[in-house]
């Protein structure tokens, strides 16, 4: 069977057929990734084990496993709140980045106007700024999600304002020999046209918008992924760390493929989504 | 000519230039052209005669440097304004997120005009894609959605900027036929830009022949053939001898000295 041309196989019942290699391969792949995660995981295990590592420098995963399942409500809500922070903070910047990208969009001496202040924001080191929004802000929600907002505001801008302009030509003297309203082109072409730029300013951002989160948390230590850290840190206590660190990763990987789940519904018209 | 009905498009002495001013080339150069309502001229002129840059001019997409466009009577961008035009370029330019029948609504949306979607899908032979998105189409069935979405709102000059020029030969000559069926139905006005002189003749009532850098207008040759033509036209003598009468035009004006400018569509 392994000797069939591609045109036999085709031919034959759909349960030989289903051997073919690239059906076969395709049907495997996404087993590869949790596979390698197992195999270091074990590697780790059997390391630590039998090279006996202390378990402040380096615990192994079944200590990790225990000091994650021993306090499963603790690592929930800190997990929880720092992706409030992420989350609303990424709300607000996407929100405004998009409204000023409209703006700039539509008046190039605005955007002259307007790039220098942003581009300002963004090379700001935001650690600098944190104290100033403690002092008007407190020690609650909103400095930790305008810290995220000024971490991921940049790349947003500047993504959303390509995607505004990087209209179909031909669409658009279409509709202006139409005589099309200014409102009418932004809703029915701009924006959609602008949207796949939006889904990869997202892909930027998300990561962004957890470590935005995380480090307002190490600066305020009031709560969150990065007050558990920080006290661990205290305590020497690296099975809480690794624990810690494994959630927010495991919180980034889930956002990164809720974004690639929301940009294949939503862009399944463009070439990105489309297969090989 | 213009003792009853203004004509669909009357244009005088336009001269429009490009570029920045010492380097600056004339793409048109004095072009005079009358289209009356209901006529199907086509404008035939070798690459970067400036035939594209007339009908973006006719069309109000860019302001000439001098000269004057009128479309039925006023300004281009009244006839925007009051959704005469219909514009099909050769890349269709069609919403890629919106289905075929929601492309052709557009139109409708745009002007606030009405009609029957269906209807016009049926008769430009796409109406069974109708739900389908412009990405699982071939090219000739997007220029088809594309002139269904020009023609929806029912426009009373047709602006065509080589819309079969990216389609291979069996679409085009079946693009063609729908395109002749749906002018003959309406009879708006055409302006039909094409570099291919047999279907200039195939189409038109009356082809007029542009010269490039400068872009002038050289000859002006009406085509008497009797209507509805067929395809089959295409091999009889008259038909023969127009095509004989463009193309000598065509290649009189490229033995003529030009000055060494380059232009553009």
């Amino acid at each position: 069977m392994t000797s069939a041309s591609p045109r036999d196989v085709t031919a034959l019942p759909e349960a030989i057929a289903l051997d073919r290699p690239r059906a076969g391969r395709r049907s495997l792949t996404w087993l590869v990734p949790p596979a390698v995660f197992a195999v270091i995981l074990g590697a780790w295990e059997t390391a630590v084990r039998a090279l006996e590592v202390k378990a402040y420098l380096l615990p192994p995963p079944s200590a990790v496993a225990r000091a994650l399942l021993e306090e499963p409500g603790r690592f929930a809500v800190a997990a929880a709140v720092s992706l409030e922070a992420a989350l609303g903070g990424l709300a607000i910047a996407t929100l405004t980045a998009f409204a000023l990208a409209a703006v700039m969009a539509h008046s190039r001496p605005l955007e002259r106007a307007l790039y220098p202040p942003a581009l300002l924001l963004k090379v700001t080191p935001i650690v600098a700024v944190y104290p100033l929004l403690t002092i008007w802000f407190g020690f609650g929600m909103w400095p930790k999600m305008l810290v995220v907002a000024l971490i991921t505001f940049f790349p947003t801008l500047v993504n959303a304002l390509v995607g505004l302009r990087s209209v179909n030509q031909s669409a658009l003297d279409f509709l202006h020999a139409l005589h099309a309203s200014r409102s009418q082109v932004f809703w029915r072409l701009r924006v959609p046209s602008s949207l796949p730029y939006l889904f990869a300013a997202l892909r930027i951002s998300v990561p962004l918008a957890l470590i935005g989160a995380v480090v307002a948390e190490f600066l305020s230590g009031a709560s969150g992924m990065g007050q558990v850290i920080l006290i661990a840190n205290g305590d020497f206590d690296t099975a809480v760390l690794f624990g810690a660190v494994f959630v927010l990763g495991a919180l980034g990987v889930s956002l990164t493929a809720l974004v690639s789940y929301l940009e294949r519904r939503v862009l399944d018209w463009h070439e990105s989504s489309r297969g090989v | 000519m213009t003792t009853s009905a203004p004509p669909a498009i009357r244009v005088d002495g336009l001269i429009h230039l490009y570029g920045a001013a010492a380097g600056d080339v004339l793409a048109l150069d004095g072009v005079d052209l009358r289209i009356r309502a209901g006529e199907f001229v086509a404008l035939v002129g070798p690459s970067g005669c400036g035939k594209t840059t007339l009908l973006r001019a006719v069309a109000g997409l860019l302001k000439p440097a001098a000269g004057t466009v009128t479309v039925f009577g006023g300004s281009a961008q009244a006839a925007q304004a009051a959704h005469t035009l219909g514009l099909v370029t050769q890349e269709p330019g069609l919403l890629p997120w919106r289905s075929v029948e929601a492309n052709v609504r557009l139109s409708l949306e745009i002007t606030g005009a009405a009609a029957d979607v269906p209807a016009l899908l049926e008769r430009v032979g796409i109406a069974r894609f109708a739900r389908h998105r412009p990405g699982e189409l071939s090219g000739g069935m997007r220029q088809r959605v594309a002139l269904a979405r020009a023609l929806a709102h029912g426009p009373r000059l047709l602006l065509m900027d080589e819309p079969f020029g990216a389609l291979d030969e069996l679409s085009r000559e079946a693009i063609r036929l729908e395109l002749a069926l749906l002018w003959e139905r309406e009879r708006p006005a055409v302006l039909f830009v094409t570099h291919a002189v047999r279907e200039a003749v195939l189409l038109s009532d009356r082809v007029v022949v542009m010269s490039g850098s400068p872009g002038r207008i050289v000859e002006e040759i009406a085509v008497d053939l009797p209507r509805p033509r067929a395809e089959a036209i295409d091999s009889t003598p008259p038909f023969i001898a127009l095509v004989d009468r463009v193309r000598t035009a065509l290649r009189a004006d490229a033995r003529a000295p030009a000055p060494a400018a380059p232009g553009r569509t």
